[in-house]
């Protein structure tokens, strides 16, 4: 037993259908925490290099961290990871509601899944009973039909991950879905999981997960309760959830528009939280162990559509299937969300997609007959809902966005390259960097690509100055230990964010958990940035054909440094390659690398990763330090004083 | 004029809390608008997502009126 974790590392190869179970290691344990952590090591250590995404030997590795299931604020997290079929690099992304906490309940921390399947197929885990069983029935359905059909068929308490048609096929954005709504969305996760015939994953849990200090995390987690329940930023919180961002978004600048054309949306406040609320809400939602419920269950009802029900749209779905597919109405940004679930695509990427097709159509680069005798014009459901259908079944030149946007762009041509919205592979989200240049760089330098959760800077961005690119950099190194820590221990980020659960209290949470008295906040950040350097190395020996370089990837595509902001509030704004360059330059500095993006001998050896820095010095592909190594790397924003 | 602004998270280190943890009492004068009282005591309206009086979203232009608590939502820290 260890405290903390539900003990249980488990095997499946779902080619043979050969289940193994082993204790969790403690000093694995320790050293990674569990979720991205357990998952970056595994798949660094097991998949070889030559192996590609949909490869039998890739993994598709499940993890819940130390305090999912725990008495902890909102311990709801669920990490899952794999190599990327977007990146080529390490994959992971992390889903709330229910499912992590009950596979701790199945004493289950780590789950890696190999193989593919013959048939169609799901993992059916009911505490100690683990079984590959036939996934017929369900094969083809959507997503969110899916889950319902198997919670009939097993019973309501299970709790249940599935994929859509979209993972089925491979489509690149793919991703799980688990609770009528939520997602593991980004890194095409789900494409991993159909590329081994694997339609769901259902859990049951019934044991009691063992914790060091019960009676003090009963008053400290009730004490933290008693107080957020009252902080002014809980209200609006449990009212609006994330929607209502959307107008503070657009009228600062960042929205993007019409597939990142500008930067603002006139006629905005007919999409952001209030009108969601005032239009759509059936009900809140919760994760496990939440009081904040910002979650928005919705009811839309189009002319012409079937009535669906559909958590969201919260900011990012909002933005990228809204505004930046020219939608202006929150019933049809609400519908396109039900459309992306239920298809099993991310509605970022799959967003993405969509307002890069739009574009593409605009400039003649696509045309109705490559579209089946559709158009895809900016806010119109049909053209939307058309298009991705095509994409998820891979039928004409669906098949071409199927693969992502740089494929689909080389195969389009036209120079729609400048204007396929990502950095390595990844959609981005919903904020356009060329008015915030710190979280242009914050997109640049994710190890899973353009992804605002490992660092999000905007407020940041504002203090210092919209315009300046200089000194940003050892800030959003900070950002992004603290920040995708939260994932590594799968609680959720908005405790720490939004009503003042410090970190302190975090680390807290995990010692009164697991019982590690000397385990500290310097450590966590220590194991975080371990996690990022790990990932680093991981992606650049996976792309060394393409260049022995990291920085050669940490660019986005060219509208972010060729084009001026045209519109609104940041209107004017401009990066240049030499200032993305600068930003880079300090970036890598900061963390230890060489100029050239990649990780060196000193800050790899300070990680204790030295047979990382071996396998880089045997791949020629080493950094050499800009200037003596920062004993701690990253440094925390203190706000100017007024 | 007595009116009081509540903020917490992003907020409180530039809302400058004096009546509680979460809340600052600010004098000015009637006829101002919530983002020029915000402006009066260098709070930038751009750390501002939302504002609310008595659980109701309410505009920028707003003119709050004597004794008004007005809490103030800082942006969601990336959606």
């Amino acid at each position: 037993m260890i405290y903390g974790f539900g003990g249980q590392e488990v095997r499946i190869n779902v080619s043979d259908k050969s289940v193994s179970k082993n204790n969790l290691n403690p000093d694995f344990a320790r050293q990674w925490l569990g979720g991205r952590g357990f998952i970056c090591k595994v798949l660094y250590d097991e998949v070889p290099r030559s192996v590609k995404a949909f490869d039998p030997e890739n993994l598709l590795v499940v993890s819940p961290g130390i305090l999912s299931g725990h008495f902890a604020p909102s311990g709801s997290k669920c990490c899952f990871g794999a190599v990327s079929p977007l990146s080529n690099g390490h994959g992971d992304s992390t889903v709330g509601g229910h499912f992590g906490p009950e596979l701790k309940f199945a004493g289950i921390d780590l789950l890696i899944i190999k193989g593919i399947a013959e048939t169609p197929s799901y993992i059916y885990i009911d505490d100690d009973t683990i079984e590959i069983r036939d996934a017929a029935k369900y094969w083809g359905k959507g997503s969110m039909d899916a889950e319902k059909m198997l919670k009939e068929d097993l019973g309501e308490d299970f709790q249940i991950v599935t994929i859509g048609p979209a993972g089925e096929n491979l489509v690149t954005c793919a991703c799980i879905s688990h609770d009528y709504g939520r997602q593991a969305g980004r890194c095409g996760v789900g494409a991993v999981m159909g590329s081994k015939k694997i339609k769901a994953i259902a859990v049951r849990g019934t044991k009691s997960l063992p914790v060091y200090d019960l009676q003090k995390t009963k008053e400290v987690n009730l004490a933290i309760i008693k107080r957020t329940s009252v902080h002014p930023n809980m209200e609006p919180w449990q009212k609006y959830g994330t929607a209502m961002f959307v107008s503070w978004s657009n009228n600062n600048g960042v929205y993007p528009t019409r597939n990142f054309q500008t930067t603002y949306m006139e006629n905005n406040e007919q999409l952001d939280g209030p009108e969601l609320v005032d239009k759509l809400l059936v009900s809140h939602k919760a994760c496990f162990g939440c009081w904040m419920n910002c979650g928005k269950y919705s009811k839309v009802t189009l002319p012409g559509k079937p009535t669906v029900y559909v958590e969201g749209p919260e900011y990012e779905t909002n933005a990228l299937c809204g505004g930046n597919c020219g939608f202006e109405r929150i019933d049809e940004v609400a519908y396109n969300n039900w459309v992306c679930d239920n298809l099993g695509l991310d509605s970022m990427t799959g967003g993405g997609l969509a307002a890069f097709a739009m574009e593409c159509y605009e400039k003649g680069l696509i045309t109705k007959e490559q579209l089946e005798g559709h158009e895809m014009r900016w806010g119109h459901v049909e053209d939307f809902e058309h298009f991705l259908n095509m994409v998820t079944y891979r039928r004409g030149i669906g098949d071409w966005f199927a693969d992502g946007l740089v494929p689909a762009s080389k195969k389009i041509g036209g120079g729609s390259e400048k204007f396929a919205v990502q950095v390595k592979g990844q959609g981005m989200s919903g904020y356009d960097g060329r008015f915030a240049p710190a979280m242009l760089l914050a997109y640049m330098t994710a190890d899973i690509g353009a992804h605002h959760n490992r660092a999000w800077t905007i407020t940041l961005d504002d203090d210092i100055g919209r315009d300046v690119v200089k000194g940003k950099a050892k800030l959003v190194v900070y950002l992004q230990h603290i920040r995708p820590f939260f994932d590594t221990v799968s609680v959720c980020r908005l405790f720490w964010g939004e009503v003042d659960v410090t970190p302190e209290e975090h680390i807290d949470a995990i010692v009164m958990a697991t019982g590690w008295n000397d385990f500290t906040l310097e450590e966590a950040m220590r194991t975080s940035e371990r996690i990022w350097n790990l990932n680093r190395a991981h992606f650049l020996e996976r792309n060394s054909a393409v260049s022995k370089n990291g920085r050669t990837f940490d660019y986005p595509n060219a509208r972010f440094y060729e084009e001026a902001v045209p519109t609104g509030p940041g209107k004017g704004a401009k990066l240049t390659l030499e200032q993305l360059d600068l930003m880079l330059d300090e970036y890598y500095e900061a963390r230890g690398w060489g100029k050239n993006g990649n990780p060196s001998r000193e800050v790899l050896t300070d990680l204790n990763l030295t047979e990382v820095a071996a396998n880089l010095e045997k791949a020629g592909m080493l950094g050499t330090l800009i200037s003596p190594l920062p004993k701690v790397r990253g440094e925390r924003y203190k706000p100017k004083a007024f | 004029m007595t009116i009081y602004f509540k903020g917490g998270g992003l907020l409180k280190e530039y809302l400058k809390p004096d009546v509680d943890a979460y809340t600052r009492k600010v004098e000015t004068t009637q006829g101002k608008t919530i983002r020029e009282i915000m402006e009066q005591i260098n709070l930038k309206p751009s750390l501002v997502s939302m504002a609310i009086l008595s659980g109701k979203v309410i505009p920028m232009s707003y003119m709050p009126s004597e004794g008004d608590i007005i809490t103030l939502r800082p942006p969601v820290q990336g959606g």
